[in-house]
């Protein structure tokens, strides 16, 4: 985005003119390139390229966004211009657009290598499949007068459908979501995720039905957080069990919990949030007391934002929102922790989850479990739904903790009042009694 | 790059199999809670295009006409199973500029007021969402359509926070701005914030099952996927689908005139006499069965090809009973006021769940709040079940319009 920053942040400035006004442009470039692959055929593809700004400006209680499409100049001009009449400040006069730099064109997603990758790894582990596949590619940039300009860059891919696996009762279709970063880690990572996706399993019996103690295993226990620590702790949910107990002991003093976007390894990190700010990881429990908020600019206290500031697109405006929900570690084997439930449920698929803060309760849905009987694996379980209240789950968390860590790469978007985000975690094995369970 | 470049380079790509989509799109929104009012404005431009290159089918999406063009370049370089494009329209509409949009008027206070005053000070609105655009769209395709049509949508998104002693319960209810007054959407409010604070479950097990049309019509956005699927689930005995006393139908006339692959919007009767007597087509699932589209290729955004889909679909009756007919004739049951969960459907395993808050009814009369209730079951079994259909039809964004009105279910179990 080839911008004259000055000439953008003199156009801002006359809307800065109080302490604690917020005028910012946001831009964005999207590229996206979907497959829909049926047994190891693509079907269909859709490419989606996508650019858009917005000029947003704050003071006190107040908010104004004006979004217009495109990201050069004259958007950003366009914008301001649109933002600077409402706000009832001098207009910025029209003028034709300048012969703007042809800008580069960005290279598109590396569509032709990980079709090639597909091919082999869906032919080799599930040849009966119906999967999307996405790589999908952001550059946002962020000017706002005092502030350093900000650039980030991300790409990130999705897989998600249905991959069919050969068990005893027949072909058995299985859900499946796996979010990642590109990186040089992604396809071995992929690789392992679709071989264990389509292992062999028994056959299911229902989930039961009741209270239950569960062990949250590969990276589950970070869903869990996520709802009920990473959205109580957002700043601008005004009642949540958490809103009035800041420094409060709720759980065991082992469980430390941050979001930290700086994780880029996860699904949901970033360098820079979209209101620029560089981002700090935030402990939203420490030593098992209730910790800091996830703050974005308009919600910062007199230690700034900490870089949770962020939108769906160009079009929505910044909201303090989670990233990458981690948990710490301990010291115990898996072994060890299935011992110690003696009997429950092992679970390390979670499908979608929710909370209601105002009521103080939450939902986590599961495609299958194992029932863990004696401190030993029996049936494999159906999908089920497990619930709790986000207090007694807390307090119900036991102090040891898994040794390993895992990312969660079932989780990549998480959707709040319309405005969806990338969002991720990595947890160990958690160990939580008295939840309560039930088929789904 | 202009919309004739891109004409001519979808003729190149593919002489006569080609669809080319713009949208302008103009919205104003306005976002009230207790500590913010915010007001956004946003001017959208989308393309699309829809092409068979090498005899597979590709789609492109984009903000401007120059990146549509990068766009189809990226489509076409990957390998795609060939597949057999549909049979074009071809026809020549016009229509005028759709007028600027007035920023939605702001009754942030005026429905905290009645949401207030009839939870008897238990519910507060904590935050209302309000949207109004307007939007006009050009299809052009290789058969010679090129249509254009203007539409406007007005809706919101409000949420209210009901509390009594230590429990809290937290709503949000999505409605259509102008159907049914403030006084309407403000009770909506109030029960579905206050009911499930009652902590009480349902008194019985079995019984007749009263649905509010909001829950009707969740329960009808989940079936709705039926009447377009290629492939009929198992279960669906086609002369047997529902019971004889409801209809179900779609029509998306008043909306707009062309469904999103520019084919007439038409009025599809999908049950009649417990029967399924239609089905939902789009072009390219119209080609597919050896059928004509009925106009329900829809495309809830420019970035997504179109798909057949039900567009604006409802449940009806033909011979209407009013709604207080129908609450006295429950004997023994529960009035699901709203829904404590979203509604889950699995159409292929034949299973559906509603969780609900609402009251229990006895003799046709209401007995008490009922704080959270469960029923799960077949769906071919519910649909046989529905004994009545009131005349109080409303409609909801879920996000496309669906539309129920009250409806009396003869036996359900609850749970």
């Amino acid at each position: 985005m080839n911008w004259d920053d000055a000439a953008v942040l003199r156009w801002l400035e006359p809307l800065v003119s109080r302490k604690g006004d917020i005028a910012e442009v946001f831009a964005e470039r999207l590229r996206e390139t979907t497959l829909e692959w049926r047994d190891g055929e693509v079907r269909a593809v859709r490419a989606r390229r996508e650019e858009g700004t917005s000029a947003r400006w704050r003071r006190g209680g107040s908010e104004s966004l004006i979004f217009v499409a495109g990201a050069s100049e004259a958007s950003a001009r366009e914008a301001v211009r649109g933002l600077r009449e409402s706000a009832g400040t001098s207009p910025i006069p029209i003028r034709a657009a300048k012969g703007e730099a042809k800008e580069e064109d960005s290279p598109p997603p590396e569509t032709d290598r990980w079709t090639r990758r597909l091919v082999a790894l869906l032919g080799r582990h599930a040849s009966k499949h119906r999967v999307q596949w996405r790589v999908r590619q952001t550059e946002r940039r962020i000017l706002s007068p005092g502030r350093p300009a900000a650039t980030a860059t991300r790409r990130l891919l999705s897989l998600e459908g249905t991959l069919v696996a050969a068990s005893r009762a027949g072909d058995e279709p299985r859900a499946v979501a796996f979010h990642a970063p590109d990186s040089d880690a992604a396809p071995d990572e992929l690789r392992s995720f679709i071989a264990a996706a389509v292992s062999p399993r028994d056959r299911a019996v229902p989930a039961p039905s009741g209270d239950t103690d569960a062990i949250l295993a590969r990276g589950t226990a970070a869903l869990l957080f996520h709802e009920i620590l990473g959205h109580a702790l957002e700043a601008d949910i005004e009642s949540s069990p958490l809103s009035r107990l800041s420094d409060a002991h709720v759980a065991v003093p082992e469980l430390e919990v941050l979001d930290d976007p700086r994780r880029l390894d996860l699904f949901g990190g970033y360098e820079r949030d979209d209101e620029g700010t560089a981002p700090h990881a935030v402990k939203l429990l420490h030593a098992g007391r209730v910790g800091a908020r996830l703050t974005d600019r308009a919600h910062a206290g007199a230690s700034g934002s900490s870089g949770h500031g962020r939108r769906s697109g160009p079009a929505q405006p910044p909201r303090p929102r989670g990233a990458n929900v981690v948990v710490s570690p301990g010291g115990a084997t898996s072994d060890e922790l299935v011992r110690r439930l003696s009997n429950g449920i092992w679970i390390e698929e979670l499908g979608r989850g929710s909370v209601d803060l105002a009521g103080g309760t939450f939902r986590l849905e599961f495609s299958r479990a194992r029932r863990v009987r004696r401190g030993r694996f029996s049936d494999e379980l159906g999908p089920g739904i497990l619930a709790g209240e986000i207090l007694a789950t807390l307090k119900g968390i036991e102090p040891v903790l898994g040794r390993e860590s895992h990312a969660c790469r079932g989780m990549g978007w998480c959707a709040r009042a319309g405005d969806v985000v990338a969002v991720q975690g990595a947890a160990p094995d958690v160990l939580i009694r008295g939840l309560a369970v039930r088929p789904a | 790059m202009t919309h004739d470049d891109l004409r001519e380079e979808l003729s190149r790509r593919s002489p006569g199999q080609w669809e080319l989509y713009r949208k302008s799109a103009e919205s104003r929104e306005r976002e009230t809670s207790l500590a913010l009012a915010r007001e956004s404005w946003s001017r959208e431009e989308g393309w699309a295009a829809r092409w068979w290159e090498a005899g597979a089918p590709r789609f492109a999406a984009a903000s401007s006409a120059s990146d549509l063009s990068r766009a189809l370049s990226e489509a076409a370089r990957v390998d795609v199973a060939p597949q057999d494009p549909p049979e074009w329209p071809d026809r020549t509409t016009d229509a005028p500029e759709p007028p600027p949009v007035d920023a939605p008027p702001d009754f942030f206070e005026t429905l905290a007021r009645e949401v207030s005053s009839i939870s008897r000070g238990e519910a507060q609105l904590a935050g209302l969402f309000l949207r109004r655009g307007q939007a006009r769209e050009r299809i052009v395709n290789a058969a010679g359509l090129d249509v254009t049509q203007s539409l406007s949508a007005f809706h919101g998104v409000a949420t209210t926070v009901a509390r009594r002693g230590a429990s809290a319960h937290e709503v949000r209810v999505p409605f259509f701005a102008g159907d049914g007054g403030l006084d309407t959407l403000a009770r909506r409010l109030a029960d579905a914030a206050t009911l499930p604070l009652s902590d009480r479950p349902a008194p019985m097990a079995q019984g007749q099952w009263l649905l509010d049309p909001s829950v009707g019509a969740a329960l009808l956005s989940g079936i709705a996927p039926l009447f377009s699927t290629e492939r009929l689930p198992r279960w669906v005995v086609k002369a047997r689908l529902a019971a004889t006393a409801v209809r179900v139908a779609d029509d998306a006339s008043a909306d707009a005139a062309f469904d999103g692959e520019g084919v007439p919007t038409r009025r599809v009767l999908l049950v009649e006499d417990g029967a399924l007597a239609g089905r939902l087509y789009d072009l390219s699932s119209a080609r597919q069965a050896g059928r004509r589209s009925t106009g329900h290729g829809t495309r809830p955004s420019f970035r997504m090809p179109p798909r057949a889909a039900a567009r604006r679909i409802f449940f009806e009756a033909a011979a209407p009973s009013p709604a207080a007919d129908l609450l006295a004739g429950v004997r023994r049951g529960l009035f699901a006021s709203a829904l404590t969960a979203p509604a889950r459907v699995d159409l292929e395993a034949d299973r559906y769940e509603i969780e609900f808050t609402g009251i229990a009814i006895l003799a046709g009369r209401a007995q008490g709040p009922v704080a959270g209730a469960r029923v799960s079951g077949r769906v071919s079994e519910l649909l046989r079940r529905i004994s009545g259909v009131s005349a109080d039809l409303q409609f909801f964004p879920m996000p496309l319009p669906v539309g129920s009105p009250t409806l009396l279910v003869e036996r359900a179990t609850f749970s």
